[in-house]
């Protein structure tokens, strides 16, 4: 396929613009006003939409603490739950496998919304409803199967024999985990956090219906503006959340990885 | 005994969550569908009834249908062809290969912003448009964004679908990759038999379930048709939010019913996947 060289470079540049434009347009017309027919960008620097931005009225520190706290503590939840849970999956046999299978992953095909809808009634009754830890909750189940995944990638991997030869040598049920275990599923646990955090942080539906408004994430103050046709303030919340997560993904990714390579110096 | 109950022991955090918030809300949804909400009501099929003798429902499931089956197919075709190219880039240029993970990090709702900017009737393309003398005024530019086709909303998923269905054949495609086109090559296969009897084989079922994910996805997410779609007809999961939220108990129920009906749908067609799957898995005798 792609024999020449020509048509080979002209795909490549074609996926670069095609991935690069939309960043490209969204900076444009966050710092810049006045997109009158038929100029094809913006004409007149404005930071404007900026300064709105930094000035404490559009609620944007509320929504990015609220965003951060709720799809950090719903990842640590489902972490504490998917490591022992992925162990079992990928390390035993027994009877019903399958169906806790069935069972852990059905949120990928069932849609959490209809659970969440049906669940409200009794997240009003014990009073979780507009609040940040009822959000936190309702975030756990579609985020669930996407650190379960990686992690039960990774176990399956791990071979059994590597913890027996390190039992033989004298080590503790915890000194095998940190030393033998952990680094083998740290790539699973990083793709697993990453995905979990991606999931939890652009979900619109779910915290609207739990949160009711009273909770505003990213999504929630990004929304109207996209209804709205608001370009302006639409890129410029785009290029906030973009940054953010993207932020977020490469502080966790060097953290991860700095313990990862210490990890590896440890003689063992 | 403590060995056999050990992994129920491990699994019992996560399945508790699972049933919990998940299994019992679905059973909660179902009873409130059925107009029980406490113990003295009794069961009824009225607003299931109600909810499907309506052509306003009818509408909506073949809007929701279509803009499933229509993006899926897109972004199924164009990911095959995508995760070639990722094959090559990945050693040829690492950084367009970094590139191409971009659409994955970032939500729908970005690339639904995006969309609008490019295909609004007064939008980018409408623009180039004009300076190549195709149109002379905004008007004249089709309407590709909240149009009663949902074009806008399918190329929101095939932006982002696409990418995913790439990097869900890319492994798949890089284990192939060498060792056994060398060993095609010496039976005296030439590339084509090699597409034919190898490649597409062992790639079909990964392919048909990334596919199936991308279908059910669309099928029953709300956020893009809820930004991009028009008010008649509405996407299903539109349709049960509107529902949900006008306040009315009646319509509360029939919300609930429409969500249900949905659910069973992907549930329905996640099942057949599955068997599928696992029937030309044991058919073919190929293990990934």
């Amino acid at each position: 396929m792609f024999k020449s060289h020509k048509s080979w470079a002209l795909l490549q540049l074609f996926l670069f613009i095609i991935i690069l434009f939309p960043f490209i347009m969204m900076l444009l017309f966050s710092f810049f006003t006045g997109w009158s027919w038929p100029h094809l960008f913006p004409q007149t620097l404005n930071v404007s939409a900026w300064s709105y931005l930094f000035s404490g009225n559009a609620g944007v520190q509320e929504a990015i603490t609220n965003s951060l706290v709720i799809a950090f503590s719903a990842t640590a939840v489902n972490l504490l739950l998917a490591l022992p849970a992925a162990h079992a999956l990928a390390q035993h046999t027994f009877a019903g496998k399958k169906i806790v299978e069935a069972l852990l992953f059905a949120p990928l095909i069932i849609p959490p919304f209809v659970a969440m809808m049906g669940l409200q009634i009794t997240l009003i009754q014990w009073n979780l409803t507009d609040t940040r830890l009822g959000v936190t909750i309702a975030h756990l189940v579609p985020t669930f199967p996407y650190l379960l995944r990686p992690l039960y990638t990774s176990f399956t991997t791990l071979a059994s024999e590597w913890n027996a030869q390190a039992r033989l040598l004298g080590a503790s049920r915890l000194q095998r985990f940190w030393y033998v275990s952990l680094p083998h599923l740290m790539p699973g646990i990083l793709a697993g956090v990453m995905l979990s955090l991606l999931v939890s942080f652009s979900q619109y539906l779910i915290t609207l219906l739990i949160g009711g408004g009273a909770i505003k994430t990213l999504p929630l103050i990004l929304f109207p503006y996209i209804t709205s046709g608001d370009l302006r303030m639409g890129a410029t919340f785009s290029i906030l959340f973009t940054a953010v997560t993207l932020s977020i993904l490469f502080i966790v990714e060097w953290c991860l990885k700095r313990f990862y390579k210490h990890r590896h110096t440890v003689p063992m | 005994m403590w060995q056999n109950s050990k992994p129920y022991l491990f699994l019992l955090p996560a399945i508790t969550m699972i049933f919990v918030l998940f299994v019992m809300g679905l059973g909660e949804g179902i009873s409130q569908s059925l107009g029980v909400y406490s113990s003295t009501d009794k069961l009824h099929f009225a607003y299931y009834v109600q909810l499907w003798s309506d052509p306003n429902t009818w509408s909506s499931l073949k809007f929701t249908f279509k803009i499933a089956f229509l993006s899926t197919l897109s972004s199924g075709i164009l990911g095959l062809i995508l995760s070639v190219v990722l094959l090559r880039t990945s050693d040829q240029t690492p950084l367009l290969f970094k590139t191409l993970q971009l659409p994955l990090l970032l939500p729908h709702f970005i690339g639904a912003y995006f969309i609008v900017l490019l295909c609004m009737q007064s939008g980018f393309l409408a623009r180039i448009a004009y300076l190549l003398g195709f149109i002379s005024d905004p008007s004249q530019f089709p309407i590709l964004v909240n149009d009663h086709w949902g074009l806008g909303i399918i190329l929101t998923y095939i932006w982002k679908e696409t990418p995913f269905i790439a990097w869900m054949l890319y492994p798949v495609l890089k284990r192939i990759q060498n060792t056994w086109w060398d060993a095609a090559r010496l039976s005296g296969a030439n590339r084509f038999q090699y597409m034919r009897e190898i490649v597409l084989p062992l790639v079909f079922p990964t392919w048909l379930t990334s596919c199936f994910i991308v279908f059910a996805f669309t099928f029953s997410a709300f956020e893009i048709p809820y930004l991009l779609g028009v008010s008649y007809p509405q996407a299903l999961p539109v349709l049960s939010y509107e529902l949900f939220t006008s306040g009315d108990w009646e319509k509360r129920s029939l919300a609930l019913a429409l969500s249900l009906s949905i659910a069973f749908i992907t549930g329905i067609l996640g099942f057949f996947t599955y068997i599928l799957g696992k029937r030309i898995r044991t058919q073919k005798g190929v293990g990934w």
